[in-house]
């Protein structure tokens, strides 16, 4: 589950309220019973897509992620370290071991595939940010594993809105993130984007 | 070894098959073995290992870690004809930093994600492959590599990515036990090769970018059980406030606003880092184990972290049997730079100050300054020439970048050196990667990197590396060549005058290590940022290294281990 701040209009906010609403209703009634993942995980699938394609190019694909990645983003939604209205509320609401049993949901289920369009020039952009960062130190060739989310065929909307909210000290719970993107330009952050999308 | 029943009947078969394979080879290599029948390793053939010219029984080839490798049938003469005997493909298309070990004709070699090969080390063909049984929990940087196996007795011995230290059955690649080492949601990880002495597997940690607390631990070759910790940052870490580095330079310390800081916040010791990356160096004689620390935690934030932040970035003995502190010598107090120590320490006879032979500890240093100290008191004896530039030292961190060399990967990175002990010189490969240095202070995040800032490459400034000799008795640069990239993997002398290095580029290159001329080449494909080995196998000698690129330098990935031989 990730950020539905990205949600702006009224409808959509409509919609993602609703869903918070059902899904504070249903933890509350069943907050004795046996944890029905299946319930949980499909209060995500309005954003983040029944077939794991999301429907916004600014949320990211769960479908597939790293499952250690996920448990701690709902972690940090939950105290609030990536702050964010709609999932911070909606995390807390899950103990830890719920955490686990929907990142594993997630991170079980297949990675789909996406078109991204890349532009003449965005390789190179991409490499020159890449080189600066040493991101390769991490992200080693952006499939991601277990801390480390993978980026190669995510959503180019979502990419770019990260590295900018780390660059513009928005998104705070990966501190060394703000350090490295703030040394890199928005064309070339905007070209690692779609370069990344695109793997 | 558990197996079910249903499967029972077939391994055993297979098992069966194996044996027979197994012995029918040791039918056709033993009498290549100068110390007889090696199917296990004993501790006096890895006491004596720095004269075996047949295996290769050490990460660095010797309890020493020399990295001289005793044969000379490949040498200064013949190198020109050096050929591919086999390339062995690995399932893993990664980062590759093994150093193959060889036992007798066999040979054990690892790649990135823990997965260890077992190989006929005449023919490449596979043996076995042991694929570990990675937890969900993996945090590591950087990359997810492994540098190789420590052999002993019937065992073979692995650290992995998520904290285990694992040990097989060396016939048949089967898990015999394994031991969490520390708890990887806390930044805990395994790369390096552990060491076996006297009954004991050595292993250090990864981790000083994630705010751990270092240590090197020993455990029991048979049972896995943990023997004794000695942990890398010390409950009173804060020295004696030294204002200088070893070399004499001013790291200008706000001292005052240190104490003012240790007086609110208290010793730093549980997240001060202090990782080992490598292995540590043994000496029998005086049943010492010397090894070197890493980065304290936060990298470039100080503030954190007042105090000298021992026993980071120094060269630390231990008692082998206890673990108990002996000594140490601390390279840069409170640094913040990660300009750390990870080259893994040599054990030498070396020139004092007085120009008497003593024992020495050789360690390349990200400063591009190699250390030689005394093995005695660990108090150091000099340092070399700088073997890359400085500039500007020491500059510090600054909140939008300050540019000083080297920049953070060294100097001299995790590559282990080499010696020529009749030369007298040491080998290192080195960066030259010019950066930036950010700080940016964040409490501590609970496992997540913590580096308090970055350090920035700076892409209108030329990269590039070398390969350098270093007359250790004198600190003097006996020989330099520059290569296109920076360096990074590893060093291994022969004698037959021979130095053997590989490159990001694919190269894999042979110098005469008297005086540095290039004497043979190979373009393996991918880049070569392993440390090569040696051995023999039926009379003929082989030069083997991993080719499968580096995810830091982000040098081409590939799978290849390629043995080299004379061609007839």
């Amino acid at each position: 589950m990730r950020p539905l701040f990205f949600l702006t209009g009224k409808a959509s906010m409509k919609i993602a309220f609703g869903l918070l609403a059902a899904l504070l209703a249903t933890g509350a009634a069943h907050a004795e019973a046996e944890f029905d993942v299946e319930a949980a995980a499909g209060q995500c699938a309005a954003c983040h897509g029944a077939e794991g394609l999301p429907s916004d190019p600014a949320i990211p694909i769960i479908h597939g992620q790293e499952f250690f990645y996920l448990y701690t983003q709902l972690k940090d939604y939950a105290a609030e370290r990536r702050a964010n209205d709609i999932m911070s509320p909606m995390a807390a609401q899950f103990d830890r071991s719920q955490m686990k049993a929907l990142a594993q949901y997630f991170s079980d289920k297949s990675w789909p595939a996406i078109q991204t369009k890349t532009q003449e020039g965005d390789a190179q952009l991409a490499q020159r940010a890449m080189s600066r960062g040493q991101c390769s130190a991490c992200h080693g060739e952006w499939q991601g594993d277990s801390r480390i989310p993978r980026a190669a065929g995510q959503q180019p909307g979502y990419l770019e809105k990260t590295m900018k909210d780390f660059k513009n000290e928005v998104r705070l719970n990966a501190a060394a993130k703000i350090s490295v993107m703030k040394k890199v330009e928005d064309d070339e952050i905007e070209a690692l984007a779609r370069y990344l999308g695109d793997l | 070894m558990i197996v079910n029943r249903v499967t029972a009947t077939f391994v055993m078969l297979v098992l069966a098959g194996l044996f027979q394979a197994t012995a029918q080879a040791q039918d056709e290599t033993s009498d290549s073995s100068y110390y007889g029948d090696l199917r296990n390793v004993d501790q006096r053939m890895l006491t004596r290992a720095a004269g075996d010219g047949n295996n290769f029984l050490h990460t660095n080839g010797n309890y020493e870690q020399t990295r001289y490798y005793p044969a000379s049938q490949i040498n200064t003469e013949n190198v020109g004809k050096l050929r591919p005997a086999w390339i062995f493909q690995t399932e893993v298309v990664d980062s590759m930093e093994t150093s193959p070990i060889v036992v007798n004709g066999i040979m054990y070699v690892t790649t990135a994600f823990n997965h260890v090969y077992a190989l006929n080390a005449r023919t490449g063909e596979e043996i076995w492959h042991y694929k570990h049984d990675m937890g969900p929990i993996t945090t590591y940087c950087c990359g997810p590599n492994n540098r190789g196996v420590a052999v002993h007795g019937n065992k073979v011995f692995m650290g992995t990515l998520d904290a285990q230290l694992v040990a097989l059955d060396a016939r048949t690649g089967k898990q015999i036990w394994s031991t969490q080492i520390a708890d990887p949601e806390f930044g805990y990880s395994e790369t390096m090769a552990p060491s076996v002495a006297n009954g004991k597997v050595l292993i250090g940690t990864n981790g000083g970018e994630y705010g751990i607390r270092g240590f090197v631990k020993a455990f029991d070759t048979e049972t896995g059980e943990l023997l004794w910790t000695f942990n890398t940052t010390a409950e009173n870490s804060v020295g004696v406030w030294a204002t200088h580095d070893a070399t004499g330079r001013d790291m200008h310390r706000d001292i005052e606003a240190e104490k003012a800081a240790l007086q609110e916040a208290g010793d730093p010791y549980e997240t001060l880092g202090g990782g080992v990356w490598q292995n540590p160096a043994v000496d029998l004689e005086t049943n010492r184990v010397y090894f070197v620390v890493g980065n304290p935690s936060p990298d470039l934030d100080g503030s954190l972290r007042p105090g000298d932040n021992l026993y980071t970035d120094s060269l630390v003995a231990v008692n082998l049997d206890t673990g108990e502190y002996v000594c140490h010598f601390q390279y840069i107090p409170h640094d913040v730079w990660d300009l750390d120590s990870v080259s893994p320490p040599i054990i030498t006879t070396v020139k004092d100050g007085n120009g008497e032979d003593v024992k020495g500890i050789l360690h390349g240093g990200k400063t591009g300054h190699v250390y030689v100290n005394k093995a005695s008191d660990c108090s150091m004896i000099r340092f070399s020439e700088a073997m890359v530039p400085q500039e500007d030292m020491w500059t510090l961190p600054t909140a939008d970048g300050a540019r000083m060399l080297p920049g953070a990967n060294g100097g001299v990175e995790w590559s282990p050196m080499a010696i020529d002990p009749t030369e007298r010189l040491s080998y290192a490969i080195n960066l030259h990667q010019p950066m930036t240095y950010t700080v940016r202070s964040t409490p501590y995040p609970e496992g997540k990197l913590w580096l308090g800032g970055s350090f920035d490459v700076i892409p209108e400034e030329q990269q590039w590396g070398n390969v350098t000799a270093v007359d250790y008795d004198t600190g003097k640069i006996s020989w330099q060549v520059r290569t296109a990239q920076p360096m990074i993997g590893g060093v291994l002398a022969t004698a037959g005058g021979l130095l053997f290095t590989g490159e990001g580029n694919g190269l894999f290159k042979a110098y005469d290590s008297k005086n540095g001329s290039e004497l043979w080449r190979f373009q393996a494909g991918a880049g070569v940022n392993a440390p090569p080995s040696s051995y023999t196998v039926e009379g003929k000698q082989y030069i083997v290294v991993g080719a499968g690129g580096n995810a830091q330098l982000n040098y081409k990935r590939g799978n290849n281990i390629i043995a080299f031989t004379l061609a007839d």
